[in-house]
Order: structure tokens, then sequence, then C-alpha cells
């Protein structure tokens, strides 16, 4: 266990997670009108009509298969009686698909993004830096999926040792020996994940927390009563005292 | 739609449904809404955003007409931006409204306030301060300094070359007033007061800022300088036809039109506030045609496009115009078009015709005076046949009934019963006979005088004083001129529309491109519409058709097809000119203020395209000589002579003003004219005759003739205007310039005016700037004051667009150290009043006067028969063969004090407009209550006029538009004249007057006034001349009437008696081959049309407009010519010709013609100016490719509606005959 482990196992880990947390609720005490994807909608239609829901659709599936790949321990399946063999079939199957269509969504909106003039100009440094981010910890999460599932070199358990390592940290007691153990392109990808959550709070990526699923939910028509304000919606102020 | 909605409703309810427990707030039980408490603490950010300190009403003050009422908001002190106003009056029910009027021009306005571009402190060249202020040092007199700085030849010429090329110093105001005021003092005294000027052009947009100036200029006996023919947008065509400068419809007034012509005009594109009025009306089944070359913005909302090669409309109106004499007149006579004709028409009169070549041609109009009649005005009382008796007519209305006691009620179009004859053709005792016409479609290989042919007219035998004369109506000239075949007639006629003869359908389309069936059509189409909706057939027309040098051929043409229609005078018909026009309503308050008429008379008004052609010395390098216009068929009047000669003819027989006026300074020759004992206009005969005294024009480049100090406010002279831009640059104020043309070689130089073999470099001593933004005039000014904007004075904005009047109210004071102009020249005025004592105190001064328009004096030259007093045809009478001479006395001391109060003048003398008097004697009491009384000094006890609201106020109560009072006074002075009732028409408003703060509260529509030819009485639309053709109230013309036919000498030198084709010039004969050799070039027609983004240079440089537009300076051109150079979309290319070089990009569009590249007007210096391969220098301007050139008929003057008047008539500043080579030139650009 050297200072290296602990350092990115540990500190790394609790440090992304106080990030994530006040970054975003600094974003949105702070930068509610900055609050926005920025929708490129406007300037170019056609692409982003098919990027913009593979993508997304295949990232949701990513999260559902890391909700289930690190969340749940390998007991649990064990005990529904899903064989190893199952549990690979399914994860790599579904996984790489997802991956696939996420890989092949971003890579589409990352060309649209730098072929049409005004999306382009409308594309700040932040927008940039936070692609890298992205289009990293995608490509390393295939890398491992294809090497975890055996496709690429002997196939490798990730749920004995990342798995309850990522669960340790939420149960504070951390066990960084078990990260230390495993492959080099676990600890990469587990690694750009982190950087991108640190970022996540400073980038247009917030907008995941407000997608309106409330909307489908929601009558048309939301009328908000004024409260208990005399007139108007405006805080009273300083002045002349009010009449009637 | 509906079953979409069925469809899902059930799924949403559904959801709604299973959701609502979770949902916050309480969900209705119809599942559609659903109410929640509090979250609102957003909606202060929205408040906060639309809380303002305040919200005032301004507009935008110079170029643009269309004098939109804006909402300014200022937020914790700063000006944030503005929206339009919506409050415009109703136009009543069944028509579109006004509001919102604005276009993204006007709404980023407020940029300007804190840009870069700013105009913040006053400036000085550095040069020209420091040898000022040494100067100073040896001689503390400002005056004395100022002589000693401009009569060191070495320093002079050092600030001189300094121009343009920076080092522009911060000054304080006390400084830079004194400097100027100096500059005027020692002007006046050394000069003359004739060698100083003031340009600032479209005082509607802006009546008290332009007016401060004027009155500045005026009583210092400086001249202003016309702007309306200057810009080219003057119609000659209007003063030649109706008389007038030009009146107009107001914009509501198209959605009365049932068919429309867009006739270069680019109605969405320069007229967009106004443009939905056209885009409505098509719903109302208005037929739309656009005529334009490009593919225009306007022509998307056309039915049809016709698209003639550039400059050659005329052909095309003119085939228009033989369909409809063809059809509507001779094989079918309409009788709505023949009525009109004969009533508003100089068609019926009778022309006498004379010998010529063995047949015959048309000479003059038929007066009363040939009768034998040697009563008052008989010379100018033309004649009719009448039908019943066929005896010679003389019908009330012509020119002769206007101004003498006998004339009273008799001058109105009322024909008492006769039936004047349209044509003689069939009458007992007519011969058919010969007639010579010119024709311009041929010989053109050689000059520009064209041929002539053979035609036939109707003739009979008239027995004058003289003998016997041939005569025929002018009815059946303009059948032989358009060549629409009779019966029984001789001469060569063209066989039908498929002849290709002169002016048939398919000979234009050899010229213009566009299909004859097509012209044929869309001329049938025009006229039949007329007949069936009562004469609602109208044209736009637009700078497309008026930049040319023959545009005011081009327009007879088309209001030959406006009359013979009888649209003109009628809702929804007529013609519709909207370039650059001005409409300044309140016309009669506001001249009594821009040139001091309230103190002293008369002033000196210039003509414009005359003094820049003279002083910028473009008439040295002008290879068009006078003869080269000249018909086959003229006398050889112009054999011999340049344009300069023409303009110095023009000068010394009074048509037309000349400032500077002699070779002398006019305070001297007042003081010799004094000592003589004469009177002082014998003096000056006397002086003239022997040969002691000399126009300045003989021998302008003289230094002792030059002009010596500009002020330039308002406008962009050096950025937009000047046409001939590098000969601005080189002689005026010879700095470094590209002029790349040679002088005229010896045999075309001039034949009277002195030629001097060394052309002076920098005549003028001083430039001064006065605007908010910095502009090449800025850039090249000597000094620069900084002027409050648009949004930070007072003001008063009227146009022809629409019938209100309203206000500019500050935003803000102006801020840093900027004033606004009526400040700045009431502050100049005391700082010469300062100055004066013991250079000029008290003097007198000999002022010489052109004939005027409006005045007796348009009967000085009868038949417009020119003689010369010079070679002695003539004897030299001032106020009939040459100007007037007038002494006017001027107390410099007392500048300052006339310049801030009303004087006595205008209720003592009256006020006149168009010659229309009016007695303002209680409006001047009036304004003493309302702006209080000057209390000491010398205007003590005058009405105030030290601010702006009391300028504004002042313009107001005197003039008949906006005064009931004095509309009433007015009209009851021309029922006087007239005979016939139009009091009635202001009657209803005698007791309404509106003032600033009614201006300020809402736009207030306009009181119908004798200063205007339409009317608003009952809320109609404005359209022009309905009071002429409804009260028989005649045109301010010869005859009264509208004219298709004109006979002064010099119209029918040049071949343009009636309305004809001329094509555009042929520069690339005139001026030879411009190719340089190097690289692939092409030569292409160069047109300088209005942009998108811009109102002249003012925008262009404004951040938001380039942004939406591609920015910094620009040509468009086809892809073929774009091929043909080699050149791609956005790269850099050089523009050059004789007059100068451009460089810009290119802007590769399949809208634009083969063969014809735009570069939009006013592309000014300050933005992206790369320096030209060719000069060396910064690129140039739009202009720097142009030069002015001068048409003689323009200067012509003394005859009927061919008189001057300031922005009437005058030479236009025409420029779209112009080309230039092309080629692409190397990329790495260099600033």
């Amino acid at each position: 266990m050297s200072a290296k482990d602990i350092l990115l196992w540990v500190v790394l880990p609790y440090v992304t997670i106080a990030v994530f947390v006040t970054g975003t609720l600094w974003r949105y005490r702070y930068d509610k009108f900055g609050w926005t994807t920025r929708s490129s909608q406007l300037y170019e239609r056609r692409l982003i009509r098919i990027a913009s829901p593979i993508f997304h659709i295949g990232i949701l599936a990513v999260v559902v298969g890391h909700v289930i790949g690190l969340l749940i321990p390998e007991s649990w399946t064990d005990a529904a009686r899903v064989s190893e063999d199952m549990y690979h079939l399914m994860a790599v199957g579904i996984g790489l698909v997802a991956g696939a269509c996420t890989l092949f969504g971003v890579v589409m909106l990352i060309y649209r993004r730098r072929t049409t003039g005004p999306v382009f100009a409308a594309t700040t440094r932040n927008d940039k830096t936070m692609y890298v981010f992205l289009v990293a910890a995608i490509c390393l999460g295939l890398l491992t999926t294809l090497i975890g599932s055996g496709i690429v070199g002997d196939g490798y358990n990730y749920r004995e040792t990342v798995s309850p390592w990522f669960r340790s940290i939420f149960l504070l007691n951390p066990q960084p020996e078990l990260m230390a153990e495993s492959l080099p392109s676990f600890q990469i990808h587990a690694v750009a994940g982190m950087l991108l959550f640190i970022a996540w709070p400073f980038t247009r990526l917030v907008h995941a927390f407000s997608a309106p699923l409330g909307y489908v939910f929601r009558p048309y028509v939301v009328y908000r009563d004024r409260g208990p304000h005399d007139s108007g919606s405006r805080p009273s102020r300083r002045g002349w005292e009010r009449v009637g | 739609m509906t079953t979409v909605q069925g469809a899902s409703s059930a799924t949403d309810d559904f959801l709604v449904k299973a959701a609502r427990f979770f949902t916050p707030g309480t969900v209705s039980s119809d599942l559609r809404t659903v109410t929640k408490v509090g979250g609102r603490d957003g909606d202060v950010f929205y408040r906060d955003r639309w809380s303002h300190d305040k919200v005032v009403r301004s507009t935008h003050g110079v170029n643009c007409t269309g004098s939109c009422s804006w909402k300014v908001y200022v937020k914790d002190g700063i000006i944030t931006w503005e929206t339009q106003q919506t409050d415009y009056p109703t136009v009543g029910p069944d028509s579109p409204e006004y509001e919102p009027r604005g276009c993204p021009r006007g709404a980023a306005f407020s940029w300007y306030t804190y840009s870069p571009t700013r105009v913040r402190y006053p400036y000085v060249r550095g040069v020209l301060l420091e040898a000022y202020r040494a100067a100073k040092a040896v001689t503390p007199d400002p005056v004395d300094a100022w002589a000693a700085v401009v009569g060191d030849p070495e320093t002079r010429r050092r600030y001189q070359k300094a121009r343009g090329k920076g080092g522009l110093v911060r000054a304080s105001w006390p400084e830079v007033l004194e400097i100027i005021g100096a500059a005027h003092v020692h002007t006046a005294k050394v000069h003359g007061p004739d060698r100083i000027f003031g340009f600032s052009p479209i005082p509607a947009m802006s009546m008290a800022s332009h007016a401060a100036g004027g009155r500045f200029i005026s009583l210092m006996g400086g001249s202003m300088l016309s702007f309306y023919d200057w810009y080219c947008d003057l119609p000659v065509a209007s003063p030649q036809v109706f008389g007038d400068q030009t009146d107009v419809p107001e914009s509501a007034d198209w959605w009365n039109a049932s068919y429309l012509i867009m006739w270069g005009a680019n109605v969405p594109v320069t007229r967009t506030p106004d443009a939905h009025f056209m885009a409505e009306a098509r719903y109302r089944g208005q037929k739309v045609v656009t005529v334009s070359p490009d593919y225009a913005d306007n022509t998307k909302f056309a039915d049809e496009w016709m698209a003639p090669h550039p400059g050659t409309d005329g052909a095309l109106a003119m085939a228009m115009g033989h369909v409809v004499l063809k059809e509507f007149f001779v094989e079918r006579q309409v009788p709505r078009f023949v009525d009109y004709v004969k009533k508003y028409s100089d068609l019926p009169f009778l022309v006498t015709l004379r010998e010529k070549q063995g047949s015959w041609v048309p000479d003059k109009f038929v007066t009363s005076a040939d009768l034998g009649d040697e009563g008052e005005g008989a010379a100018f009382k033309t004649v009719v046949v009448d039908a019943a008796t066929g005896r010679p007519h003389v019908p009330n209305g012509s020119l002769g009934f206007r101004f003498g006691e006998a004339g009273k009620g008799k001058w109105n179009l009322d024909l008492e019963g006769v039936d004047p004859a349209l044509s003689l053709l069939g009458a007992s005792g007519t011969e058919g006979v010969e007639v010579l016409l010119p024709r311009f479609d041929v010989g053109q290989e050689d000059g520009e005088g064209g041929g002539s042919h053979l035609r036939g007219v109707p003739a009979a035998r008239l027995t004058t004083p003289a003998g016997e004369r041939l005569v025929t109506t002018v009815f059946d000239l303009m059948l032989a001129q358009y060549g629409v075949p009779r019966d029984g007639l001789p001469g060569q006629w063209p066989a039908g529309y498929d002849d290709p003869e002169p002016y048939t359908p398919a000979w234009q389309e050899e010229i213009t491109g566009v299909p004859a069936a097509m012209a044929e059509r869309i001329g049938r189409e025009f006229a039949q519409n007329a007949e069936d909706s009562g004469g609602r057939s109208m044209i736009i027309l637009g700078a497309g058709t008026n930049h040319w040098f023959h545009s005011d051929t081009i327009y007879r043409t088309f209001l030959a097809l406006v009359t013979l229609c009888g649209t003109q005078g009628v809702n929804g018909g007529g013609w519709a000119h909207y370039v650059g026009q001005e409409k300044c309503r309140p016309v009669t308050g506001w001249a009594q203020l821009a040139f001091g008429l309230d103190w002293q008379r008369p002033p000196r008004q210039m003509i414009g395209t005359g003094f820049w052609y003279v002083q910028t010395d473009q008439w040295r390098y002008d290879r068009l000589g006078a003869d080269l216009l000249a018909s086959p068929l003229g006398e050889g009047r112009f054999a011999g002579r340049s344009m300069i000669d023409t303009m110095a003819q023009s000068a010394r027989s009074g048509w037309m003003p000349s400032y500077p006026q002699f070779d002398r300074n006019p305070l001297d020759l007042a003081d010799e004219a004094e000592a003589s004992g004469m009177p002082p206009a014998d003096y000056v005969r006397d002086e003239l005759k022997a040969g002691r005294l000399a126009f300045a024009i003989d021998d302008p480049d003289a230094e002792g003739n030059w002009p010596r100090v500009l002020t330039v406010w308002r406008a962009n002279l050096l950025g937009s205007s000047s046409k001939g831009n590098e000969f601005f640059l080189r002689h005026l104020l010879g700095t470094s310039n590209a002029v790349r043309a040679d002088e005229a070689p010896e045999g075309e130089r001039p034949r009277d005016v002195t030629w001097r073999d060394e052309a002076p470099e920098g005549k003028l001593d001083l430039l001064v700037s006065i605007d908010f933004r910095m502009t090449s005039t800025g850039l090249f000014g000597d000094i620069l004051l900084p002027a409050a904007t648009w949004y930070e004075k007072h003001d008063l904005s009227t146009t022809d667009m629409h019938p209100y009047v309203h206000a500019f109210t500050p935003a803000i004071d102006p801020p840093w150290e900027t004033r606004s102009d009526y400040d700045i020249f009431q502050a100049l005025g005391r700082k010469v009043s300062d100055l004066a004592p013991g250079h000029l105190d008290v003097r007198k001064d000999l002022v010489s006067v052109p004939l005027l328009h409006d005045t007796p004096d348009e009967m000085a030259v009868p038949g417009g028969v020119v003689r010369d007093w010079r070679s002695g045809e003539v004897d030299l009478v001032p106020g009939l063969t040459a100007p007037k001479f007038v002494m006017v006395e001027r107390d410099y001391t007392a500048l300052g004090a006339k310049m801030s109060a009303l004087g006595p003048l205008a209720a003592k003398a009256g006020m006149v407009t168009k010659g229309v008097p009016f007695s303002p004697t209680v409006e001047v009491e009036e304004l003493a209550s309302r702006n209080g009384v000057i209390p000491d000094g010398y205007a003590a006890g005058r009405p105030s006029l030290a601010t702006d609201i009391h300028a504004c106020e002042t313009i107001l109560a005197l003039s008949g538009t906006t005064n009931g009072r004095l509309a009433v006074q007015g009209f009851r002075a021309l029922e006087e004249r007239t005979g016939m009732p139009l009091a009635d028409l202001a009657l209803e408003e005698e007791g309404k007057r509106i003032t600033f703060p009614d201006t300020q509260a809402r736009p207030v529509p306009v009181i119908t006034s004798p200063e205007w030819s339409g009317s608003e009485h009952g809320g109609r639309r404005y359209t022009a001349f309905c009071i002429n053709v409804e009260r028989l109230k005649p045109w301010h013309t010869l005859t009264g009437r509208q004219h298709f036919f004109l006979d002064h000498d010099w119209m029918t030198e040049i071949g343009e008696g009636l309305p004809t084709f001329r094509p555009p010039l042929n520069l690339n004969r005139l001026d030879g081959d411009q190719h340089t050799g190097a690289g692939r070039e092409v030569t292409v027609r160069y047109l300088t049309p209005h942009s998108k983004w811009s109102i002249h240079s003012e925008y262009q440089d404004n951040l938001f407009m380039l942004s939406l537009s591609r920015g910094g300076p620009e040509i468009w051109m086809s892809p073929q010519d774009a091929a043909a150079i080699g050149a791609k979309d956005n790269e850099w290319v050089e523009a050059y010709n004789r007059n100068g070089v451009v460089v810009a990009r290119a802007i590769v569009s399949h809208r634009m013609p083969a063969g014809t590249v735009y570069m939009y007007h006013a592309k000014d210096r300050t933005v992206d100016v790369p320096k030209t391969e060719t000069s060396g220098l910064r690129g140039g301007i739009h202009n720097s490719l142009t030069r002015l050139m001068i048409k003689p008929t323009h200067i012509v003057g003394g005859y009927a509606q061919l008189s001057f008047a300031f922005n009437y008539l005058g030479p236009t500043g025409n420029q779209r005959d112009e080309i230039t080579v092309i080629r692409r030139r190397s990329q790495e650009v260099e600033y």
C-alpha cells in the first residue's frame, strides 16, 4: 500500500464527492441563469436529432449498468442464482451495445459541433474541456468492458475488487487495497470517472439534474400563487406606508 | 390536430392522474391545471430588467427618413436600449396602422452612446494647435493669431498635409471655440463672408439642430450648401414637370393603390418600417411589380419582376408609354384619361414649330403675347385651342396670372366651360407636317448626341404679330415622340409593337433585355387598372433610377405614365419618390430660423454639387464637354464649351447662385458701392460691365476665390456623400489622395473659365466637423467637436412617410464634454460677437441673389430664350439678365444676440413659402410669452431662442402645418389669387396649435397647409397634388399644369423637350480604357445602392450591424465576374478607375447580374480598411471611384418652374454611370 494508492483510492474519491456535492450546490445557488445546456438545436437540427437521442439513451443504459455492476454485491446475484457466465453475458451484451451507442453518439455530436460553423462558434473552452473528460471516461469504460468480459485479454471479474472498493467508500470504510490490486485499465477508468465528476458541477453536465421528467406527469397549466405579498411579487421595500 | 390531441389526451390524463398525489400543489379536477403557492422569487429578476429610471420619446435624427418614434430607456443613469413607440394616432378604419415603426438599424442606435467610436472631447489637429498657440503667444488677439497661422504658407500647408493622418489632440471648449470664431472673423474680414460655408443635410430629421448652424452661417453672411440635389436625391424631373421640389404620398397611401410598381426602390430594405403597407396591400388584391436589375429583396413580394439592364429604365417606360398612348388615347379614348390630361397637363397647349433641315422641329409654347396681347404677363400665358370654335383660347392658371394685379382670382385650373382640343388631327385648316425628333438609342459610337428621325404631326397656321406660325399641340408631339401612328400623318412610324423602332415594346427589348410582351402587358395593366380604379396605379421610385446622369430624363418617362393615366393627385395613385426625400413639414418656421430670415434677408444659399464640382477642381479632369450632350438638332449653343463654362454662364445670368461670388470681398465691394453714391446694384452692374469686377467662378483656382472655412455637422461628407472623394482630398483639403486621372488635355479645357497651369491644393483654411461619432470627415477635419447624440437633445422630426410631427427628448444629458449642435452654435455666435470688435463691427455686405422660383423672378427669361449679357446679346440688368445685387447690413458684434432671439422681420416683413405669404404677428407675441423675452442687450424684448426647446416652439408656431391659424391665413391668401375655395381644408383646425410638449407626449398629425400640395383634411391619407386636382389650384409651372413639354432653349439643345430615352453615359469611351494590365481584370458597371445594415455611413460602424452583415467594405459581384478574375467569395479584391481606388472583400452572389457590381453606399474608412496595392494608401471609400458630372439643363434658371430655389433645383451629384476595373489582389492585407 503506497501513498499513491491512498491518494488515488481514498483521498481522491472523497475529494470527488466533496467537490461534486458542494460544487453543485454552489452552482445552483449562484448561477441559476447559467444552469443550462445552451442548446444548439437552433443552429443545426439534422444531426442533433439523430445523435442526441442515441447518446443520451446510451449513457442512461451505461448508468444503469454501473449501478448494477458496482452497487449490487456478487453475493446477491449468486443468491438469485445468476451464474457468473450469465451475468457476464448480460453485462457484456448490454454494456457493449450501450457503450457503443454512447460513443457513436458523442462522436457524432462532436463532429457536428466541430463542422457546423454556428455551433462551433457557440462552443466554449469549458465545453471543449468537458468533452475531453467525457470521451476519456467513455472510451476507457468501453475498454474495461472488453477486458472484463475477456473479449480482450483473459477476462476479469471486477465484482471482486472494484465493486467492493466502490461500496466501501460510501460505507466510510475505504478499502484502497482492493483497488490497488485490480487491473490498470480499471484503475485508469476509475480515475477518469472521478475527474469527470469533479468537473461535472462546473460544466453543462449539470443539466442532468434538471431533466424535465416532471413534464410527463404534470398538467399543462401551472399557476403560482403570489403568496403572502401584498402587491405583486416584489418584496416590500422601505418607503411610503401602504394605504388601504 | 384534434385527433392527435384526442389520442394523446387519454395518455396525458392517465399520467397526470397517476402522479397527482406526488405533484406539489393542487391539481384541478379537470386535470388541466396545477396551482402552486410561492416559487416566484425569480420574478424579481425580470421585473428589474424592465424597471427603468425613465423612458423618453426620441428618434433618429439625420439621414433616415423613417422618422420613427422610439422609447429610449434609462437605467441607473445609463441609456440601456430602445423600443418602438406604439402610440401613433390611428389612420382610421379599414387600413393597417403605422405602429409599430422601427427597424433593426434604429434599434441598434443606443450602442453609439458609450461606443468606442463616440467623440467625447473637442479635438484639434496637433500641428494646427501648436501653430495657433505659438502665434497667439506673439499676437494675443485670436483673430490676428489665426491670420498669422494661415498667412504663413508653410504653416498652412503643414497642417493641411496632416489632414487624415491622425495627430488629433484634445483641447478645451474655450480654446476650440476661440479658434473657430477667429477663423470666421478673419475670413469675413479679409476674404469675405461668402468664403464661409456650412453643410448639414435633411433638416426634417432634426430641425433645431440643422437650423442652429444654418442660422450661424447665414447671419455671418456665409452660404449654406444644398444637399438634396448634391445627394442626387432631388429628382430634377419634379421641378421640371410639377414645379415642385418633391411631394409624394405617405406610406399608408400605398394601401390604397391597387397596382403598385416598385421601380428601383427596394422598399423592405430602405423603407423598412413602411414596407408592411405594401405587403399588406397584397392581401387586398394589390398587384405588385418590381423593376430591378438584381434580385432585390422586394422581388420576393412581387407578382412580376422586370430586370432591365442598369440605367435603361427609361427605355422600358417609353415602351409602356407607347402602349398606353396607343391603346388608351388613340385606338380608344378613355374619358377619364382624356379629361384628366386636358385639365391637369400641358397636353392640349399649343407649341410652335420651327423650320429645321427642310423639316420642322418643336419650338416654343404659344403665349398670349403671340396673339397680340400686350397685357401683364402675356408672355407667360400659354394657349390652347377651343374645340368648339377652333379658335385659340387663353385659359386661366398659367404663370402669367400668378403675380400681377390683373391675375388675381384667375390663377386656377378652371377651364370655365371651354373644352380644349387635345389634338389638331382632322380639324379644318390643319395639315400633316413632318417633324424631326432627336433619338439617343443610335449614334452613340462617337458621342452622346444620338441621331434623329422623321415623324408627323397635324399642324395649323396661326397668325401672330411676328408673322404666321405653324403650331401643333403637345399631345400631337407626344404621339409623334412615342411613335404612335395615326392615319394621314407623314413620317416614319413603327408598324406595330413587334417593330423594333422607337419606342415600341420590341424596341425596348433590345436595350433593356425585358421581354417585349412583358413590357406591353405591364404597361397595359397599369393603365387598365387606373381606368378601372379611378387612378389607383402607383409607381414607387428609388435611387436605382434616380442616381443616373440622365435621371431627369428617366423620371420624365415615369411621370408621363402616371400623368397620362390620371393618377397624380389621387389617393393610391401617382409617383411616390422615396430617395433621401425630406419633408420638413413645418417648413416656414424652420426656414425663418435656419437662414436667420427674422433678422436679415436675403441669405446666401449655394448649390451643393456646383460648389463641390468647382472647388474640388473636378472640372479640371472633366472630359464630358457640354457639346457632347447636344442633340443633332441643336443650334450649337454648347459648341466648344466645357461644363464649367455653362456653370459660369448660369452664375452670371443669375440662374443659379454662385458663391464665393466675386473676385473681391463683398464687404469691401459694399463700401465701394456706398462711396460711389450710386445704387448698389447699378454700381455692381457697371463694375461687371467694365470688367473691373469678375465672378469668382470665372477663375475658381485664383487664390482670392477659394472657399476658406467649412463647417460640417449632422453629416459625414468625406465618408459618405463626397462623390469624387479623392479630388476632395487633393484640391479642397490638400492632403494625400489616390487620384489616378490626368487633367483634361488642351482642346478639352474651358473656353471662358480661366485655366491655371498649377492646380491649387488645399483651398480650405479650416474644416470643422461636428459629430458624436468618428467619421472620415472627423479624421480629415482640422477641428472635431463632440456632439450630443439623438438621445441627448430636444428637437423635432417629420417625414413624408407619415403625417406626424414628434419630438426628440434627451434621455440623459450630453455625457463627457459633448454638447448639442444647438448649444455649440449658440456658443460660437457669442464667440464671434466677442471677437468682432475692431475687426468687423458693423459692415455692409453686397449679396448677389439668383432669380428665385415662386417669385416674379421666374418671368425673367420669356420663352426660355437664352441671351448672355457677356456676349452682348442682351444688356446686363440685375434681376433680369443677371443676379440681383442686394445690400445687407451685418452687425457682427450682435451676432450672438441675434442667434438667441427671434428677430423682428418674421412679423414685420412676413414669411413666404412657395409664394404663399404668412404673417405671424399673433404668434410672435405668443412666443414672447411662451419662451420668455431677452432681458437686455441688442435683442432686448425679443422672444428667446436661447434653448433648443425655444427653437422647437418657434418652428411649430410659425408654420401652417403645426399652427391652424397660419394654415387658414395662407389658404385665404391663396384663395384671393386662385379664386377657388381652399380655406375649408384647414378651417376646422384653425384654433389648433401644436406645441413642443404635444409632440413629446405623442406623435401629432399635422394640419393641412398651403405649404404642401396634399391634404390630410378629414383624416384622409396624404397624397401629393390633391389640392391641385380637387381644388383646381395650379401647379407652379409655366402652364400651371403638369408638363410633358419643356421649351427652354437648353432643353431643346440637348434634345429633351419631350420625354425620351437616353442611355447611361459611355464612360469607357469618355475616359478611355482603365485596365492596368496587372493580373486578370474585369470592367464592370459600378453601383452604390443602399445597404440593409446602414443608413449612409451611420450604423455600418455599429457593432450590431457589423455582426448582422459581413462587416467592413465589400463588393457584391456575380459568379461570372468573380470567375473572370479568379476571385472566390470573401476574398480581397481591388477596384480602381481614373477617380481612385478602393479595396474590399468580394461577396459572390447569384443575386447579381453579370457585368454589374454593388459597393454599398457609405462604407466609411473607419472599419476594416486596409491599404491598397494600387496607391499604397488606405483603401478609400465607395465614392473614391466616382466623380461629379454636371448636366447643363439642371443649371438653367429664371424661367417658370426652371428657376432656382434652395434644394429645389440644381445640378445633381449623380454617380451611377460610373464603371470600374476590378481584380483579385494579394490576400495579405496591411492596415
